[in-house]
């Protein structure tokens, strides 16, 4: 540690990743090191960054890459470990954490580094993104996890050009991991919702399958895709995904919420979009609170109407 | 065999309201409860007790004044909850809690499941599994979306990022289940009666556990943290009435304004 601090990163994901490199430049100027442990069979722009550490290892195992890092950690002694926030992220981190005594928060929005203490603040999302909570750590190691697109660097970020010291590296894991015995990938929607320049985004409002029809023809009209709450998906499986704090982020120009009363964990998928609409039939639904726009109506007899009006009125969405 | 099922005394996030003016979060009178993750939690406890005719029994970090919260989970079918008062009062970093659980497992061995939720509702910042897993050395099936007792271990479905993944593990061992994977079932007035004849057995830090709590403070790695709400800027802009049609060209209009719609060209 001391006064060139250094920052170790890992995340599977590359993109996520380069982010965190991004992050990392951008606290430490000129001065620290950032390390990386680089994802398996992933090549690393190592003018980037000034260690990576490749394995060689197949073992993909949180137990795997918890004991890889605390290996990395050993070389580099860094004053910030940084992991990307995926499922598997959040088993490899707290792991880390424990295993070398160090502080350790989630959802990491923010943190400072100071040069010479190696002292850490952090600011990271809490109660499902409806706060934040600004961490000042004792001094000594932290980790933290960040999900992708939290830790915005600018793009633009300086990245000297480095030569990266490279080593392999190697760790015992000890046997208590689980066996793996089968795996079968996820089904996805095809709906590329991250693109979307709308999103029709509906909630238990909408009681049954056969109801989806009167959206598609709101969603037809303003070039949407459709989405949708949680218990949708999980309770009533009318789509393999859904949007909010376990789910999807979209950012879209439009997200109309259509029978979605709006809470915190839901909103937080979709409270980046530029403009919200939503229709409720219940005028204390907190979604009016969220919204730049809302209608108190019942949703089936306002959405016609509005599909008739957009029409006689000849709108279409702006980007068409 | 023995479970033991971890419970978080949550708060009940979708209460917490924010000060527009001030960001100030308003947590004053937002309700605590056994929190919806880890009813789940208690679900999944509960077959599995069924499957092998285990004991079950749930520790849950808490106010001693929270007793009465523990009645649905002990009518579920759990056999007695061991409630440890709670001396930070909600308010432990989540290093401190596990140190907290570890001995309480530890005081109840031999346990052969642990369970508990990928998260809790109100942290959600998905540690406690993966931190017990290091001081108690014992594998981790974690985001369990279906157990099965197999060979003497467990075999568990994992709902990963991107698949699903089937993994065993011989006994003793831990779970985390996945949110929604376990709905808790309804109980009846008999079930209820019988929880009634049920314990709840409130433990203290330093009697029961042998902890002391300056050392927990001082394992504490966090020095100091603040809160502020997350206020959103939203126009808030409500149209109600009875006019259906002129609800829609208001809204219309609006998106119109907000550069979402054009009109004809
Ligand atoms: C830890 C945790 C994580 C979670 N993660 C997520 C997540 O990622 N995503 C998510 O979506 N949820 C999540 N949830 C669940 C979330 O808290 C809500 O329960 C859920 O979003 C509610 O979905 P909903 O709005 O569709 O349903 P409801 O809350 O039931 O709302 C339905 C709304 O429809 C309105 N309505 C009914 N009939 C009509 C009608 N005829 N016309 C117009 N309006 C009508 C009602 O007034 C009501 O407001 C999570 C919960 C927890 C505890």
């Amino acid at each position: 540690m001391g006064d060139k601090p250094t920052i170790l990163i890992w995340s599977e994901h590359p993109a996520l990743a380069r982010e965190l490199v991004g992050a990392a430049r951008q606290a430490l100027g000129p001065g620290g090191d950032v390390a990386l442990l680089a994802p398996t069979g992933v090549a690393v722009d190592i003018r980037s960054v000034d260690v990576v550490f490749t394995t060689e290892s197949a073992d993909e195992s949180p137990e795997a890459w918890a004991a890889l890092l605390a290996a990395a950690v050993s070389q580099t002694e860094p004053a910030l470990v940084l992991v990307g926030a995926t499922k598997l992220g959040l088993q490899v981190a707290p792991r880390l954490a424990e295993r070398i005594g160090a502080g350790y928060a989630a959802w990491a929005t923010g943190f400072t580094l100071e040069a010479g203490t190696g002292a850490v603040a952090a600011r990271c999302s809490l109660y499902s993104g409806g706060a934040l909570a600004y961490h000042q750590f004792k001094p000594g190691r932290v980790v933290l996890t960040a999900a992708p697109g939290a830790l915005t660097a600018p793009a633009d970020a300086p990245s000297p050009e480095r030569i990266a010291r490279q080593s392999t590296l190697t760790a015992e894991v000890d046997g208590i991991a689980p066996t793996v015995i089968g795996v079968r990938p996820k089904a996805t929607s095809a709906a590329r919702l991250e693109e979307a320049h709308a999103v029709i985004d509906i909630g238990q409002g909408v009681k049954a399958e056969e109801d989806l029809a009167l959206i598609e023809s709101v969603a037809a009209l303003l070039d949407g895709q459709l989405a949708c709450t949680r218990p949708l998906s999980s309770d009533r499986d009318w789509f393999p995904e859904w949007l909010g704090l376990s789910g999807k982020k979209v950012a879209p120009e439009l997200s109309l919420l259509i029978g979605v009363s709006g809470a915190i964990q839901h909103i937080v998928g979709v409270r980046d979009s530029r403009v919200i609409a939503a229709v409720n039939n219940d005028e204390n639904a907190a979604i009016f609170a969220q919204a730049d726009v809302g209608v108190v109506a019942d949703l089936y007899a306002f959405l016609p109407v509005l599909v008739e009006r957009i029409k006689a009125r000849g709108m279409r969405p702006a980007w068409q | 065999m023995n479970i033991v099922a971890l419970v978080k005394y949550s708060r009940d996030v979708t209460e917490i309201k924010v000060d527009p003016a001030t960001s100030e979060l308003r947590t004053a009178g937002v309700p605590e409860r056994v929190g919806l993750i880890d009813k789940n939690v208690v679900e999944a406890a509960v077959r599995l007790k069924e499957a092998t005719g285990a004991g079950l029994k749930v520790i849950a970090l808490a106010p001693a004044t929270a007793r009465d919260s523990f009645k649905d989970v002990l009518a579920m079918g759990v056999d007695e909850v061991v409630l440890i008062e709670d001396p930070f009062d909600g308010e432990a970093e989540a290093g401190i809690v596990v140190r907290l659980l570890e001995a309480a497992i530890r005081k109840l061995d031999p346990v052969d499941v642990v369970l508990c939720g990928f998260a809790s509702d109100d942290g959600y910042s998905f540690q406690v599994g993966p931190r017990l897993a290091e001081r108690l050395r014992r594998p981790l099936l974690a985001y369990a979306r279906g157990i099965t007792p197999e060979g003497g271990g467990l075999r568990v479905e994992q709902n990963l990022d991107d698949r699903m993944q089937t993994v065993t593990a011989p006994l003793p061992a831990l779970v985390s289940i996945d949110e929604e994977a376990f709905p808790p079932r309804r109980t009846t007035l008999m079930d209820a009666l019988k929880a009634k004849k049920k314990p709840v057995n409130v433990w203290g830090i330093e009697t029961e556990l042998g902890l002391s709590r300056a050392d927990l403070e001082s394992s504490a790695r966090i020095a100091d943290t603040r809160l502020t709400g997350v206020v959103v800027r939203r126009q808030q802009r409500v149209l109600k009435g009875q006019d259906l049609g002129a609800m829609a060209d208001e809204l219309i209009d609006a998106l119109e304004q907000a550069g979402v719609l054009k009109g004809a060209a």
